[in-house]
């Protein structure tokens, strides 16, 4: 029942496992370099004791600096430039993005701590707000980058064959570079894992293995998209230019 | 109703023998419109509710998901049959290139409702009749849930009131039938009826695990909805109300009910927002506990056990309606919103002609010239189809009836503690009386009425049959009504039919035969 996953900034020796915590509306996470009163330990010099609090109300979160001298900023990393300032001593700052990251300035470091709010709604179709028209499980935002990712996964079995084989991860990457130059194998591995976690997929049995299961990930994701018209095949417009590369 | 329909059928359109008329409804996943039969037809009713769903070939690829929950409505429909389920008439396509929006969209025919829930409540809030009508949904999911079914979207728009009073349960796109311990339903909910185990609910390939104790948590905000007039759970908004529901069910705050809630009520919705799944009332307990608050007025017998839909397949609306009034004036109970239109519909201006259909109802099963009660024809015909057996049949009860009582409704034998057309003892009546089959709070007060008394025969017989020895010599049909008169035990104990009621069994035997119609006689 999280809305809210708090993902910590990297350390030098556990680069891959990083751990998530996820919140629950009403739940709180403090974060800072004093191990037992945080929820959350940064083991950086540069960092407050008591550095902040992450708060999650209902699908989005709240921001507290109780730091006396740093100002915190709240980035939307796909909002171009987009953020939100907390000064030092504010408390329950209201954050707006699906995805943020909190950059806490230490020591002439930037440590990044993403905050996901995988619960966003989005309008869906024609249902209304009032909670008592049926709406789908799903709410995804149409313009943001994992959607094209989904989209670039789903778009050789809307066009061809049911069957269609997938395209790799390289493929995918491909496909996209036209509308997001950036766009490599690392930022659509980390876009699949986030549909992962906004579809609420459930895990495979061997979910704790990572490598090799990522191909049933991405067989899973499909077939929801598929299955419940998250990708339809006038969405394929987000994949600017033609098609044809992604054909093995 | 301001948005626009999914499905825009003009006023007038004709599919199959359906004339379309005004919309009634839009959801989301189709619109419903009412519409006329043009046709002569013994077999559908004049007027029923069109649910077309846009499965047009214009729109390729785009609506998997919906075919898929529009198969699963027209399963459920074709399985499901119970009077407290919406029926469906028959299935169309439309097939008019010309259109090319209508083209191949599907139409459900469905059995025309006078309103919904949602209806009522915004033109009443907190009905007079909340109770009686909460019993009634109730029983819809206890069938539903009996037959293996979860509705998986429970909430008033789903919930349809007919001109009788009496209340369905419809659109089932969500319903999916249970394997094992849970169900496998679409990704879709309402927000406001979800329990919380299923908000942001983990979801496989084939959609989400759903139980029959999350109709049973909608049903608990819709019972505070209706007697309330509020959610159980605070908020201005459903997104409000889903965390204080996240937050609840988490254990950090406590359920508030509404203080308005009479104390009984109060531990029935308890039970069913229970924070986890597992601590949710079942729902044949709940159906107990909901008619024993809905109780006074309500007795032991909710709203008679007519079957409307089935009826019209085999006769007109105007016999139905008063046929139904008749077998039910000695029922002293209605739901008080809603009977005085149904009396008013079955009025006895239509009175001749209905007498004559009530006459000849079921005329395929049960002979009309042999002095059976118009009356009761209905009732005796119905109550057999409610039966699977095969042997439970109109005949059988029919004969019964008139050996036991001579279809007496006033028989009254206190020296063998007899009362009613089916001469049923209180203190047997008792577990029969319900039709979900569950046994009475208390042991039921004489007089029977026959829409009482009838339907209690019938369950009762139905389950006789197959507690019989396959072995047993002669009628299977007698020795069930010698069952119903002595116990099966005594009768499979017997090898047959006991000494003490042969002369009971010959007189049965000889009204099978009177009742059964020419054709229908064994060689």
């Amino acid at each position: 029942m999280y809305s809210i996953i708090v993902v910590p900034p990297p350390t030098t020796e556990d680069e891959r496992d990083r751990s998530q915590i996820r919140l629950a509306p009403g739940e709180r996470l403090t974060f800072g370099r004093s191990a037992p009163d945080n929820g959350l330990h940064i083991a950086h010099d540069g960092v407050s004791r008591r550095a902040g609090e992450i708060t999650a109300q209902g699908a989005f979160w709240v921001l507290s600096n109780f730091s006396r001298a740093q100002t915190y900023v709240v980035e939307n990393p796909e909002g171009a430039g987009e953020h939100v300032k907390v000064a030092p001593g504010r408390l329950d700052a209201p954050i707006p993005f699906e995805f943020s990251r909190i950059v806490l300035p230490a020591a002439g470091d930037l440590l990044p701590l993403q905050v996901w709010a995988p619960r966003h709604d989005y309008l869906s179709g024609s249902g209304g707000l009032d909670g008592a028209t049926t709406a789908p499980a799903f709410s995804v935002d149409r313009t943001k980058r994992y959607f094209a990712v989904l989209a670039a996964l789903c778009e050789p079995r809307l066009r061809g064959t049911p069957h269609a084989p997938l395209p790799t991860v390289d493929q995918v990457a491909d496909r996209l570079r036209p509308t997001w130059p950036a766009a490599s194998r690392t930022s659509v591995q980390w876009n699949i894992d986030y549909l992962a976690v906004k579809l609420r997929l459930k895990p495979g049995p061997e979910s704790a293995d990572t490598g090799p299961r990522l191909n049933g990930k991405k067989e899973s994701l499909v077939s929801l998209a598929l299955r419940f018209d998250l990708v339809r095949e006038d969405d394929l417009g987000v994949l600017a230019g033609p098609p044809g590369r992604v054909t093995p | 109703m301001t948005e626009p329909y999914a499905v825009a059928v003009p006023k007038g359109y004709r599919v199959g023998v359906w004339e379309v008329r005004e919309p009634l409804a839009t959801g989301a996943f189709g619109s419903v419109y009412a519409a006329r039969r043009t046709g002569e037809s013994t077999e559908l009713p004049r007027t029923a509710a069109l649910k077309f769903l846009p499965t047009g070939t214009a729109t390729p690829r785009r609506l998997t998901h919906l075919r898929e929950l529009i198969e699963r409505e027209i399963e459920l429909y074709r399985r499901l049959k119970h009077p407290r389920l919406v029926r469906m008439y028959e299935t169309l396509t439309v097939d008019d290139p010309d259109r090319p929006e209508l083209d191949g969209a599907t139409v459900l025919v469905l059995e025309r409702a006078k309103g919904s829930l949602s209806a009522l409540l915004a033109a009443t809030p907190r009905p007079e009749a909340g109770p009686a009508l909460l019993a009634q949904i109730c029983e819809g999911l206890a069938q539903l849930h009996g037959a293996g079914w979860v509705h998986g979207d429970l909430k008033p728009a789903n919930v349809l009131l007919m001109d009788d009073g009496s209340v369905r349960l419809a659109d089932f796109n969500m319903a999916a039938e249970l394997e094992g311990t849970h169900a496998y339903t679409p990704a879709f909910s309402t927000p406001d009826y979800t329990p919380p185990e299923l908000l942001w609910t983990e979801i496989g390939e084939r959609g989400r695990r759903i139980r029959p104790s999350a109709d049973v948590w909608a049903f608990g905000v819709l019972a505070h909805l209706v007697l309330t007039d509020s959610f159980p759970l605070p908020g201005a908004t459903p997104a409000a109300r889903r965390d204080a529901a996240a937050t609840y069910a988490r254990g950090t705050d406590e359920l508030r009910l509404s203080p308005e809630l009479p104390d009984d009520w109060r531990r029935i919705i308890s039970a069913c927002l229970t924070r986890t799944h597992q601590d949710r009332v079942s729902g044949e307990t709940l159906l107990r506990r909901v008619e024993a608050a809905a109780g006074a007025g309500h007795r032991a017998f909710r709203l008679p056990r007519l079957r409307p839909a089935r009826h019209l397949r085999r006769t007109s609306l105007a016999a139905i309606t008063t046929a139904a009034a008749t077998a039910l004036a000695a029922l002293a109970y209605g739901i008080s919103v809603w009977a005085d239109g149904a009396r008013g519909s079955g009025g006895s201006g239509s009175g001749a002609s209905a007498n004559v259909s009530a006459a000849a109802y079921g005329a395929s099963e049960l002979r009309t010239d042999r002095g059976i009660p118009p009356a009761y024809r209905l009732l005796i015909v119905e109550t057999a189809h409610d039966c699977d057996q095969k042997d439970v049949t109109p005949v059988l009860i029919a004969a019964m009836l008139k050996v036991e009582s001579d279809f007496d409704p006033d028989l009254a034998d206190p020296a063998n503690d007899e009362y009613g057309i089916a001469r049923w003892t209180p203190r047997v009546l008792r577990w029969w009386m319900n039709e979900d089959g569950t046994p009475g709070e208390t042991v039921p007060q004489p007089p029977f009425p026959p829409a009482e008394s009838i339907p209690a025969m019938g369950r009762y017989l139905c389950w006789i049959a197959p507690r019989l020895h396959e072995d047993l010599p002669g009628d299977r049909r007698v020795l069930i009504a010698t069952a119903y008169r002595r116990s099966y035990r005594t009768v499979n104990a017997a090898g047959g039919v006991p000494p003490d009621v042969r002369a009971y069994a010959d007189r049965i035997a000889h009204y099978l035969k009177e009742y059964t119609p020419p054709d229908r006689n064994p060689p």
